[in-house]
């Protein structure tokens, strides 16, 4: 009840902005419905989505700062309805001095070189929107941090400290199911899942680094990154059982991007140090890991546009863990694990048609994701899509695997304005 | 005899020379009034900003994109940075986009979508993609240099609509290159800019027709504000109207970097 009536009174608020000349509003309605075509998923209802979205954003340049923000307003029928809003941006931007530009407030953060792989991106990202079919933007989940770059006349260094954690979203089970290790299977309605966060506490706040120069065209970034896994990755014993928890974490990494053999190239690494299995013997607690990519990304023809990137990531502290796995009777991972994407992109009729495709195969895991999508704009306010998601894997204990029972297929109109 | 024939030799070897040298000059003349013109359409003042209204018709529809550009030399002639704000429509509105146009050909762009704060690079193998778009591509924005083709005159004392124009025709010295195969411009002979190009294909079919629609002075410096693309095979026309037009405005080369592209600079966004 509270929320419904912060929500009634941000309108009332909203509505009671007076039109300055230097405040500017617009936003769009969008309606997203999707269902899924597996039969015997165990989710709470047998849409993906169906809802309607409102999102506002206003923005107010003044003569030392700016203000931007973004609000959402979602009815969701998919299940028993609710009405839902988030504050998606609300941020203030400003300069000290010539060195110093500081974002404050909840903003989206991003990093790093992959395509829709992340390894120094260790920002919190949303795949309950990013499997049924919502907007690209949706992935990103917005973190309440500060964030200062400076500027020294030799690359710059960016600082972002996120006082209170802030995990990914992932799939609880009611729109779509996902394999609960606890439970040993893919699960769905009566698991919905939402582990305790760290304790609010100062020290448990997350910090997040880079530093980036252009080399020549390319550009080179170090990284630096202290929290937790965003998933929970690890567990622990209560008296009710085992718990998930998000264990913490450590990520070193570097990457270089730029142009070359025609196209652009990206290649980055990381080290995940995981804090509280350091030896890799703790089965609760994930081990730690080095991880790869390498990507290349060029225009094939004419508005046709390709990339392909390919991740290796390896366990340490192997041996350990596969022994452990095996006493448990659990799935055991490669030591290795290997993944591959494409995205291919094709514009037609003067940009009015966009047809794309993402695929994610991991030939270790066997397991595939695929993403397609066709979208029209109709006009320059009105844009309809039509969009697909399909996982597949050998085991429902892996990565794309036990989202198995999820395909999913959707429609999507969006009215800016 | 033999004092005859060798007059004749003489004779025809200087007529040859003047025929080869007149046609050097005309090729020369051709290529330098194609880089005078160049010059005028693309390096206008040592820097430049504009807000650019461009209308896109197709079988009847209308779309609009509306957009802040930054332009600044590097060098006259040669490399430029060019910064672009997006206003409308709404799925592209704030968005920025950068060019480091290089003389040597590679040029590298970038695009920042701030929705989820994301820089990407673009490969820019290809320039004749569109622009957002439109029936201009990338290279009818930022320019194709004028040692990218061979220029020849065809008209020293050409007519368009009064006024007194040069005639030139452009063949691109790479025979791969299939943006065009042959390109006829009409110069404006007061202030060199171009008011007509008409680009051809192998089959000698008309494909694009550009347009100087309205020529005027702006901030001091002649200048085409309102200019047209029609794509003839397609159908499909785009008409670009730039207003608020200032030169040497005196931005300053940082702008151009991801820092301004994150942060677009209000002070030169309208």
């Amino acid at each position: 009840m509270l929320k419904r009536n912060i929500l009634i009174l941000t309108i009332m608020m909203l509505m009671a902005v007076p039109l300055h000349a230097e405040l500017y509003i617009d936003g769009f309605l969008q309606g997203l419905y999707g269902g899924r075509l597996d039969e015997n998923n165990p989710t709470a209802t047998e849409f993906t989505a169906s809802e309607t979205r409102m999102q506002l954003r206003a923005e107010h340049f003044g003569n030392v700062a700016e203000f931007f923000g973004r609000l959402d307003f979602v009815y969701d029928g998919s299940d028993s309805a609710r009405y839902d809003w988030e504050l998606r941006e609300g941020y203030m931007k400003f300069r000290l001095g010539r060195m110093f530009d500081f974002k404050i407030g909840r903003q989206i953060l991003t990093w790093g070189t992959g395509d829709l792989i992340f390894i120094n991106d260790v920002f919190a990202k949303d795949y309950r929107s990013f499997f049924v079919g919502r907007d690209d933007q949706y992935l990103k989940a917005p973190q309440n941090a500060i964030r200062m770059t400076v500027y020294p006349g030799f690359g710059d260094f960016s600082f972002v400290w996120t006082p209170r954690f802030e995990p990914n979203r992932l799939p609880t089970g009611r729109n779509l199911s996902y394999f609960n290790p606890f439970a040993g299977k893919i699960v769905g309605e009566g698991y919905y899942f939402d582990p305790p966060r760290p304790e609010a506490k100062f020290e448990n706040g997350e910090f997040a680094f880079r530093f980036q120069e252009r080399l020549g065209t390319f550009n080179a970034a170090l990284y630096f990154y202290k929290g937790f896994y965003k998933n929970p990755m690890g567990a622990v014993m209560t008296p009710d059982g085992p718990m998930a928890v998000y264990p913490e974490l450590n990520v070193y990494g570097a990457s270089l991007r730029g142009m070359g053999l025609g196209g652009v190239l990206w290649i980055e690494g990381g080290y995940f140090d995981s804090r509280e299995d350091q030896d890799g013997d703790n089965p609760m607690m994930p081990n730690s890991s080095v991880t790869g990519l390498i990507g290349y990304e060029r225009q094939v023809a004419t508005n046709l546009t390709a990339n392909i990137q390919w991740q290796a990531d390896m366990m340490l502290d192997y041996d350990t863990y596969e022994e452990q796995q095996i006493a448990a009777g659990a799935y055991v991972r490669d030591e290795v694990r290997h993944l591959l994407t494409s995205r291919v992109t094709k514009k037609l009729y003067q940009e009015l048609v966009t047809v794309s495709g993402f695929v994610f195969y991991s030939p270790t895991d066997e397991d595939i994701y695929a993403r397609a999508s066709v979208e029209y704009k109709y006009t320059d306010e009105l844009i309809l899509a039509l969009g697909g998601n399909f996982f597949h894997g050998e085991s429902s204990a892996t990565d794309f695997g036990q989202f198995g029972l999820n395909d999913n297929v959707y429609i999507k109109a969006t009215y800016g304005f | 005899m033999k004092r005859k024939h060798l007059h004749l030799v003489i004779g025809m070897a200087v007529i040859a020379l003047v025929i080869l040298m007149s046609g050097i000059a005309a090729a020369q003349d051709a290529k330098e009034i194609m880089k005078k013109s160049h010059m005028a359409y693309y390096y206008a003042g040592d820097d430049g900003q504009v807000e650019v209204n461009m209308r896109l018709f197709k079988g009847g529809r209308e779309r609009t994109r509306e957009f802040s550009m930054l332009r600044i030399d590097i060098e006259e002639g040669g490399n430029q940075k060019y910064y672009t704000y997006f206003k409308k429509p709404s799925d592209v509105s704030r968005m920025s986009f950068m060019v480091h146009k290089q003389s040597d050909g590679n040029d590298a762009r970038w695009i920042y979508v701030p929705a989820v704060d994301l820089i990407k690079p673009i490969s820019a193998d290809d320039k004749n993609s569109s622009f957002v778009g439109s029936d201009f591509s990338y290279e009818d924005v930022s320019g194709r240099h004028w040692n990218e083709d061979n220029h020849t005159m065809v008209n020293a004392d050409g007519n368009l609509d009064g006024k007194a124009v040069f005639v030139i025709e452009s063949i691109p010295k790479d025979e791969g290159y299939d943006g065009f195969a042959k390109k006829v411009t009409y110069i404006d002979k007061e202030n060199f800019l171009p008011l007509k190009e008409e680009y051809y294909n192998k089959n000698g079919e008309l494909i694009k027709l550009f347009k100087a629609e309205k020529i005027e002075e702006a901030d001091g410096i002649m200048t085409v504000t309102v200019r047209s693309m029609e794509n003839v095979k397609k159908e499909t026309k785009t008409i670009v109207e730039f207003n608020d037009i200032e030169y040497n405005v005196g931005l300053d080369e940082s702008i151009f970097t991801e820092r301004y592209l994150k942060n677009p600079p209000r002070k030169y966004i309208k």
